[in-house]
């Protein structure tokens, strides 16, 4: 029902991106599926069960991090 | 109708004053929100408790207000409005409490707050109050916590720096409006301290994940991605709980202040003590006052006699420790700020009017300046005449006490400075404070050592303003 406009309506302060990836590790139990979910093909690579893509480089997951 | 120039960061509403009113302006697009929050349950109970500032919308003004607005609302006007870097850590902390109590009470509706700065919080006497009801706006499925970051650099982390460090935030928030990035802080965090609750989470690894996260986010919409992953507002809940948590097991390291128990000094002596408070009794008494100020208010005692009869009284106090105390008797029309009467707090943000300068703030009908002229002449080392000049420009009333050389505080003040502070004689302090006063009542103090005058402006007080 909101889509597209949606982030940037309310938002006038930068909230950062690194502080609202840290909300996933302060959020208890419930980020634990979410970080899961978000780092999932990172895991399988770290164990080398996952699969290098080609478009890996453009892949924001895999990329930075904490 | 004057604008507050402070206002200008949220560009959905502004702030107008127009006497003793204050009004804001919403735009098309805040005015969704306000009506949402009007509806839920927990705005109007908030307000009710008095946590969140009484709030109308009205139609009176409309045609008045500079600029195009789709609504404006009335709020119940604060009576002096103060900043973080001029509160104790107890006031901060009770202020963060309540930023995070309306979060968590608010996303019980699905509604969230767009910010967290303690500059939205103020207080009637000791009562945190939320000021920006423009703040709430209803939570999108998938949002994390926008006002987060804001949150730890200017509660959390000030509060750290004071509570694992004993390094008084003030001189810090002052410093910088938009507080202590987590970065920062870490610098000045040692090994051990890493430890510490919180610290762990909410700064190492906050400063990590921005130093990681922050410039990949250039070309990455990490909002999308976290609700693509099924963030949900849960996860804000728990971070919250936890917030307050750490925050109410936070308190001030011991560190022995040098104002918090002046009341009791022994070389004051007992006699002249009750001779002092009932001078300032009667002086109070001389009229009903709207506000006063009492400088140098050391643990308040002369604050609460002023507040008897006044409507509000603010307490400016150099040591924090002193504040503390004050605070922490919580009195409903005593409001205590940590100011040190030397440095005041100047104006300070964008063109320097963001943040308001004290006597741009109200100017007080009465002005208590006790047993402390000597730390300012001498302390400070500021001219007797400039700081009589500074006082006729605040109130027209004043209630001053000079004390004499001879005491052993201002023996004290003297010992290591070869400096004679030839101004600093009665005989000079009475020419200087009748050139600009006229003296109503004078008395001395039974040890011969104080002398307290009520006096008069002559005419160049510039009374209430704002």
């Amino acid at each position: 029902m909101f889509e597209q406009q949606v982030w940037v309506w309310f938002a006038y302060l930068d909230p950062s991106a690194g502080s609202m990836m840290l909300q996933i590790i302060l959020g208890g139990v419930a980020g634990l599926a979410i970080a899961l979910k978000l780092f999932w093909a990172r895991i399988l690579l770290a164990l080398g069960i996952g699969r290098r893509k080609d478009e890996e480089a453009a892949d924001p997951e895999t990329r930075g991090g904490a | 109708m004057e604008l507050e120039p402070g206002s200008f960061r949220d560009r959905t509403g502004r702030i107008f004053y127009s006497g003793e009113s204050v009004f804001r302006g919403l735009t098309d697009r805040a005015l969704p929100e306000w009506q949402a929050l009007r509806s839920t349950r927990f705005f109007p109970r908030l307000v009710q408790e008095g946590k969140i500032v009484p709030t109308e919308q009205t139609e009176q003004v409309e045609s008045e207000l500079p600029g195009d607005w789709a609504a404006v609302l009335r709020h119940e006007r604060i009576p002096f409005i103060s900043y973080p870097y001029e509160w104790c850590f107890g006031m901060l902390k009770q202020a963060a409490l309540l930023q995070l109590e309306l979060i968590e009470t608010a996303l019980f509706e699905d509604f969230s707050l767009k910010d967290a700065t303690p500059y939205n919080v103020q207080w009637r006497g000791c009562r945190p109050v939320f000021i920006d009801v423009l703040s709430f706006y209803r939570l999108r499925p998938g949002e994390p916590w926008i006002g987060y970051r804001q949150f730890c650099e200017l509660f959390l982390n000030p509060l750290l720096l004071e509570a694992y460090k004993g390094v008084p935030f003030q001189p810090w928030l002052r410093g910088s409006l938009e507080g202590i990035p987590p970065r920062d802080l870490l610098a000045l965090l040692g090994a051990r301290d890493l430890l510490r609750r919180g610290v762990l989470t909410h700064v190492w690894l906050h400063a990590r994940s921005q130093v990681g996260y922050d410039e990949a986010a250039q070309s990455r919409d990490v909002k999308r991605e976290l609700a693509a992953a099924g963030f949900r507002k849960e996860l804000i809940r728990a971070n919250v709980q936890g917030l307050a948590r750490l925050i109410r097991g936070l308190s001030l390291p011991e560190r022995k202040s040098a104002w918090a128990g002046y009341g009791e000094d022994p070389g004051y002596a007992g006699a002249d003590r009750e001779e002092k408070e009932r001078f300032v009794r009667e002086a109070v008494a001389h009229q009903r006052w709207g506000l006063a100020w009492d400088l140098g208010a050391n643990t308040g005692v002369y604050s609460r006699i002023a507040a008897e009869g006044s409507d509000y009284v603010v307490a400016l106090e150099g040591d924090p420790r002193a504040v503390e105390r004050l605070f922490a008797e919580g009195t409903s029309k005593v409001l205590p700020l940590v100011c040190n009467l030397a440095d005041p707090s100047p104006g300070r943000g964008w063109r320097g009017r963001e943040r308001k300068d004290l006597p741009d703030r109200g100017l007080p009908d009465l002005v208590l300046c006790l047993a402390l002229i000597h730390h300012l002449v001498i302390g400070a080392n500021l001219r007797l005449s400039e700081v009589l000049d500074w006082l006729a420009g605040l109130g027209r009333f004043l209630v001053i006490e000079f004390v004499a050389r001879e005491d052993p505080r201002v023996q004290g003040l003297l010992r290591h400075r070869d400096d004679p502070y030839e101004d600093y004689e009665l005989p000079v302090f009475e020419a200087e404070l009748a050139a600009r006063f006229e003296i109503v009542q004078r008395q001395e103090l039974p040890s011969g050592r104080r002398i307290l005058y009520f006096a008069v402006s002559r005419g160049r007080g510039r009374g209430r303003g704002r």
